[in-house]
């Protein structure tokens, strides 16, 4: 079974079909996407006790809302700790811890619902599950970017699309199994996590069996390497270790936070967003279609933003992100005033879809910047900036808001700093965008500019 | 065409699809 799992067994036979490995790692993403849909377990885990109430004793909801700050930020740390263990193990392997951790951290909260000990929730979806996102998301990256040189954006896109996915899928199968499991002794979390647990283990087994790596000498039929690759593109390798000592890592770094943390306030806030500023003209029902669409606007993003980068270049794409989030989020006050409930969210529709296309064009864009060969450890370290949007975004979008209300600015119209105040982060990422260029050679593991070919030597991804 | 192919899209485009269509009944309450 071990042997199984080895970087050495995973290497795809002549005539192998690549297309097999995307759905191999939506697998994985489908699964650890779920995390974007924890919060339909916020209310029934404060009524364990009450079932059909909270009772004195049960779980408080700042108490579980904890699990799910845990468990994000636990994925970025655990990104950046294992990505270089991930690239020298190879995806087989790294898929499977996380599915043995996503999965056993299911078990693991069950235990600790069965127990009504909160830390064990905490150390099970927070911790072990968070491992479980950490790795199971940059696992199938690199991969996926050596078997599709030529459009790494799409191969990338179609992976993080799980992710945002994963949610759809999440949150009405949550919902059916407590329903399903539901008694008069129990409100059936228990059963649903242990069920979940099970499920999405074997969901990402699938991947597991399926994913394959290329030959050291394999290039898709007819595709020859740019001899004169485009601007910010490079043939040469960096690696993790040098990588993030360039003004490249830390300008894309901020980047991306800032474009997150942009989207990542008003996903957590939309439904009370849209239901403040239309006062009593969206019902919480409506509220609750509108998150629907932005998850599946989210999904969509991700998939179309990162095929469109590998036709106009992962700098421009990234410059539409910031100069159209400006334009759009500028106007949405505006909109708001006007009360078109349509021009509202068309324009947080090309937002969310663009916080989406984000996630999903970095792996092309650090591939472009530093090469294939570290381009999983890099990119777990970058998504560090994830876990700072995490705070940073519902910080901006919560805090102001009270501050607002506090200070006697109607709720219709408490949002409208917040919307200027995202203009001024996406400017932030905007300029470091704009400051990009490419690694210098000096920065380039045994680099031999004339020749332009990649090194075989250093620890193999 | 590789009948394994076929299947392990299958595999997780079906409750990819699924999803979506839940979603998508859920959003058009926005619009009534």
């Amino acid at each position: 079974m071990l042997a199984f799992l080895d970087r050495k067994n995973t290497v795809a036979p002549a005539g192998f079909n690549r297309f097999m490995v995307p759905p191999a790692a939506l697998s994985v993403h489908l699964a650890i996407g779920q995390a974007y849909a924890f919060s339909t377990f916020n209310l029934p885990l404060t009524k364990l006790i009450g079932i059909n109430h909270s009772a004195p004793g049960d779980w408080k909801l700042a108490q579980v809302g904890w699990t799910f700050s845990i468990a994000i930020a636990i994925l970025g740390i655990s990104a950046a700790v294992f990505g270089r263990w991930v690239e020298t193990v190879g995806p087989r392997k790294s898929m499977f811890t996380a599915a043995v951790c996503f999965g056993g951290g299911f078990m693991v909260s069950a235990i600790g619902i069965h127990l009504h000990q909160i830390w064990l929730l905490y150390l099970g979806y927070g911790v072990l599950g968070g491992c479980g996102l950490g790795i199971g998301y940059i696992s199938p990256v690199s991969t996926l970017i050596k078997w599709f040189p030529d459009r790494p954006g799409m191969a990338t896109g179609l992976a993080i699309m799980g992710f945002g996915g994963g949610a759809l899928i999440a949150a009405p199968l949550s919902f059916w199994l407590m329903e399903h499991f539901r008694t008069a002794q129990s409100n059936g979390i228990l059963e649903t996590f242990v069920t979940m647990g099970v499920i999405y283990f074997m969901f990402m087994m699938i991947g597991v069996y399926a994913v394959r790596v290329p030959a050291e000498d394999w290039k898709p039929k007819g595709w020859v390497a740019p001899a004169q690759p485009k601007p910010l593109v490079t043939n040469a390798q960096v690696t993790l270790d040098v990588a993030w000592r360039t003004p490249q890592f830390w300008l894309l770094w901020v980047a991306l936070c800032m474009n997150v943390t942009a989207g990542i306030g008003v996903l957590g806030q939309a439904s009370p967003m849209i239901q403040e500023i239309f006062n009593g003209r969206v019902s919480p029902a409506a509220a609750a279609g509108f998150v629907g669409l932005l998850s599946l606007f989210n999904m969509g993003g991700r998939f179309f933003w990162a095929t469109a980068s590998d036709y106009i270049g992962r700098r421009n794409t990234y410059m539409v992100f910031f100069v159209l989030g400006i334009l759009l989020y500028s106007t949405v006050p505006t909109i708001g005033h006007l009360g078109s409930i349509g021009l509202f969210v068309t324009a947080f529709l090309i937002i969310i879809s663009m916080y989406g296309g984000s996630f999903s064009t970095v792996p092309a864009y650090l591939r472009d910047l530093f090469g294939t060969m570290h381009v999983g450890a890099i990119h777990g370290a970058l998504l560090t900036a994830w876990s700072a949007a995490g705070v940073l975004g519902p910080v901006l979008v919560n805090y102001i808001r009270q501050y607002q209300i506090a200070h006697g600015v109607p709720k219709t119209q408490a949002y409208s700093i917040t919307m200027y105040i995202m203009c001024g982060v996406l400017l932030i990422g905007f300029f470091c965008n704009l400051a990009m260029r490419a690694v210098e050679a000096k920065h380039h593991f045994r680099a031999s500019p004339k020749s332009g070919t990649a090194p075989n030597a250093g620890v193999q991804a | 065409m590789n009948t394994r192919l076929v299947l392990l899209w299958l595999a997780v485009g079906i409750p990819l699809l699924w999803g979506v269509l839940k979603t998508l009944e859920n959003a058009l309450k926005l619009f009534h």
